[in-house]
This record gives C-alpha cells, structure tokens and sequence, in this order.
C-alpha cells in the first residue's frame, strides 16, 4: 500500500481517509476490529506513532471506539457519518472549485450541468 | 523518559564550531532522523552521543549518564557508520558470533536470515566486501543488535536502490517488534521520512528546527502564480524560498500561517505541497534563490 507524497495531506490523515473509506465500502463493518497501529504501520510502511494518530483522529471523531486492552472498533452509524461528513466537506469544495473554474473559462451553467451529466461515474474495483 | 540529552553541547576543531552550543532531547522509544548537510556537523555529535569524543563544552547525556568512558552506555548503544572498525582476521559468521557475546538482545536468528536475503557469504572477509556490501552488513550488525540506543550515521553510503528500501522495511519491521531509541542520520531525507517521528535539523553545527515530522510537512507550502497577487497574500517574512517563473510569475515557499488557501485558489493560485527534503534544502541554504543567485551577477 502506498500513500500519496505529493499529497499535502499530512499522512495520518491519509490513513483515516483510507480507513473511512474501508467503511465507506463496507470491508469494515460495524463493531468490526479495526486494524492496531502496528497493522496500519506495517502496512503503509510509516512510523506507527503516525499510524496511531490516524486512529486516533477517527476516535475523535466518534467513528471508532475503543475496547480497553482489545483495540479499535468501527462505531454504529459511523458510515452514515462519515458519507454525511465527506458530501459537506469534500464534495461541497469540489463544486466550489469546479464553478470558480467554470466562471474563469467562461463556461455556462448550463454547459457545466450538461458536463457532469454526461460523465460516467468511474466502476469501483 | 528521554534517552538522549544534550546541553550546550559544543564541539571545536581549532577556530571552526563543528556542534555549536546544541541542546535538544529525544524521547526513548521514538525514531528520529538527524538531517544537515555536508559539514554541518552529523557525525561530530553522534559521534560525542556514542561516547565515542568529547564535547568542548556542554554534556551529552544518555540514560541520564555521561557516555564517555561508560559500560552502561557501550553495552546499550551501537554506533553504525562506514568506517566500522571490524576484525579482518575473522569471517562474518565469526564476527556475528562474536557480537553476539556483546549485546544482550542480540537476535541471531534475524542476523542470518538478512545475511541469506541480501546473499553475503557467511565464509567471506569483511576487507573483501564492496561499499555497498558494507554497508549492508554494518545495517544488519545495527538490527540485530537491538541495542536500547541505535545510531546509524549515514547507513546507506553505497547501497543500491532496492537494498535502501529493504533496509528501511527491515528497520521498521523490527522497530514494531522490539521499539527502541533509533538515531539515523542521512541527506536524503524523502527516503526515511515516513519512519521518522521526529527530525532534528542541524546547519553549520546548529540547530535549525527539531519537529515532529507530521509538523514538518505542514510547515511550508509551495505558492506559485502571479507576482503581484501573492506579494498581497504573503508576509515577505514567512518566505523561505523564492524562483522567478516566467515574466510575471513565481513560485514562492512560504510559511505555512496566515494564509487563506480558499481565497488563493479561487484567485487561480497554484498550492503545493513542499517535499520535506526540499524544505531541509531552503532552510539550510545561505541564499533565498538557492544557486541561480550565483548566476545572476555573472
């Protein structure tokens, strides 16, 4: 597994945005174990204090709980939570950005809406 | 606990500062990376951390004692670097067995399953190796020790690519198992980065910062787009790197504060993230426009 250097992204957020998208997709389910911070370390190749720091900030979150001397654990609802949570922060920028894009090149509203209709949604692995 | 304590710690050579009145800590159990560049003065305070000199002034403390003339130190430090001082009159089997006597957690077993990996002979002589295979050895004398303190100055001298990568897998790996003190120094910073908890930064015998990586990656960012838009956007204090682009354009490296990245990019600013290594780079260099300023007055 490999985490995106270029990315300005510190990488424990990138192990939680991996981690979210693990429930997103449903590999982990609720009150599932999720992996230790020396699994995630292991498998991203990174230092695991970074690891655990990418737990944690699921934990602060309340998207995971943890069982005292048994680890980490996909919360109920967390996926809910965490698809409500990315449509108000990620999807809401990305709009933001495509119409500041859209104005500059002089592109219609109704172009850009024809634009997105007509993209095929890529097929998940 | 800290395992590693330094004080206005200073080292002189006749008239020039090679460590120059450092003081830092490192926590047990962490790994950090010490990144300068040439002549900064790397090996000179390793090698006063291992014992190994005497500073000038200032103290060195490991396990809160003066490593100088000490068992307790010598039996739990290894100090790794390229001008390993071993025995030529035995094989490396024979100098594996033989430190398997010094250190106390000496694991024999990961000792030649690495020797097998990486194809060093067991019946060859240390004097016969290549660089890199030197190198290679040092590393899995410096693993299997398991020493509570491991220093690795510059471990990688010769080593191809794929043995780098290797290496630094078998660091970790180990480090999950049995976690420890580990100091590694190095100038190429992007390759052990994402192992590094902490990185202390020395230039000329200073020190310039001492972060936690994850801080590093956010202390800067790369800007770049119209010169007069972000003149209005940057304070000409939190710029520590700067490139002309083209007639109107430039990209600037800038402290990550006091920047609105919404309003940049909606300005049609390009943001970018600045590899830690570059940033060591800008930091450390005596000229804003690094060696195109050479040029420019020729």
């Amino acid at each position: 597994m490999y985490l995106n250097a270029d990315d300005l992204t510190p990488l424990y957020v990138q192990i939680a945005q991996w981690l979210e998208l693990e429930i997103l997709n449903g590999t982990l389910q609720s009150d599932e174990k999720v992996y230790s911070q020396y699994q995630l370390a292991e498998m991203f190749n990174v230092n695991p204090a970074t690891a655990a720091k990418g737990l944690s900030l699921l934990a602060g979150e309340n998207l995971l709980y943890k069982k005292r001397g048994l680890g980490m654990f996909v919360a109920p609802q967390a996926k809910e939570k965490i698809r409500a949570k990315r449509i108000k922060q990620n999807l809401q920028q990305l709009v933001l950005q495509v119409v500041a894009e859209a104005e500059r090149l002089q592109v219609s509203q109704a172009e850009l809406i024809a634009m997105i209709k007509n993209v095929e949604p890529p097929k998940e692995e | 606990m800290q395992s590693v304590e330094c004080n206005n710690l200073t080292k002189r050579y006749g008239s020039v500062y090679a460590v120059n009145d450092l003081s830092f800590s490192i926590a047990e159990n962490s790994i950090t990376g010490l990144i300068g560049r040439n002549g900064a003065g790397k090996t000179t305070l390793l090698k006063m951390l291992a014992g190994f000199s005497l500073p000038t002034s200032g103290t060195v403390n490991i396990f809160g004692q003066n490593p100088f003339n000490n068992l307790l130190v010598s039996a739990n430090l290894i100090f790794i670097d390229d001008e390993m001082v071993l025995p030529e009159n035995m094989n490396l089997g024979e100098i594996l067995k033989a430190a398997a006597t010094f250190y106390e957690n000496w694991q024999a077993g990961l000792a030649s399953g690495l020797l097998d990996y990486f194809s060093l002979d067991l019946c060859s002589y240390y004097p016969q190796l290549s660089k890199g295979m030197k190198s290679t050895f040092n590393m899995i004398l410096g693993i299997a020790a398991r020493c509570p303190i491991t220093i690795f100055d510059e471990p990688t001298v010769g080593m191809d690519a794929a043995v780098r990568k290797d290496f630094y897998r078998a660091l970790l790996k180990d480090y999950l198992q049995q976690p420890r003190t580990i100091i590694l120094s190095s100038h190429l910073l992007g390759e052990i980065e994402d192992l590094l908890d902490n990185i202390l930064l020395i230039d000329a015998g200073e020190k310039r910062l001492h972060l936690p990586m994850d801080e590093l990656r956010s202390y800067a960012v790369g800007l770049s787009g119209n010169f007069k838009l972000l003149n209005e956007l940057v304070k000409k204090e939190d710029i520590i790197f700067q490139q002309q682009l083209g007639k109107d354009k430039i990209y600037l490296v800038v402290r990550n504060r006091n920047i609105d990245f919404s309003a940049a990019k909606l300005k049609g600013l390009e943001i970018s993230p600045v590899a830690a290594n570059d940033l060591c780079v800008y930091l450390t260099a005596k000229h804003k426009g690094g060696i195109d300023d050479v040029f420019k007055h020729n």
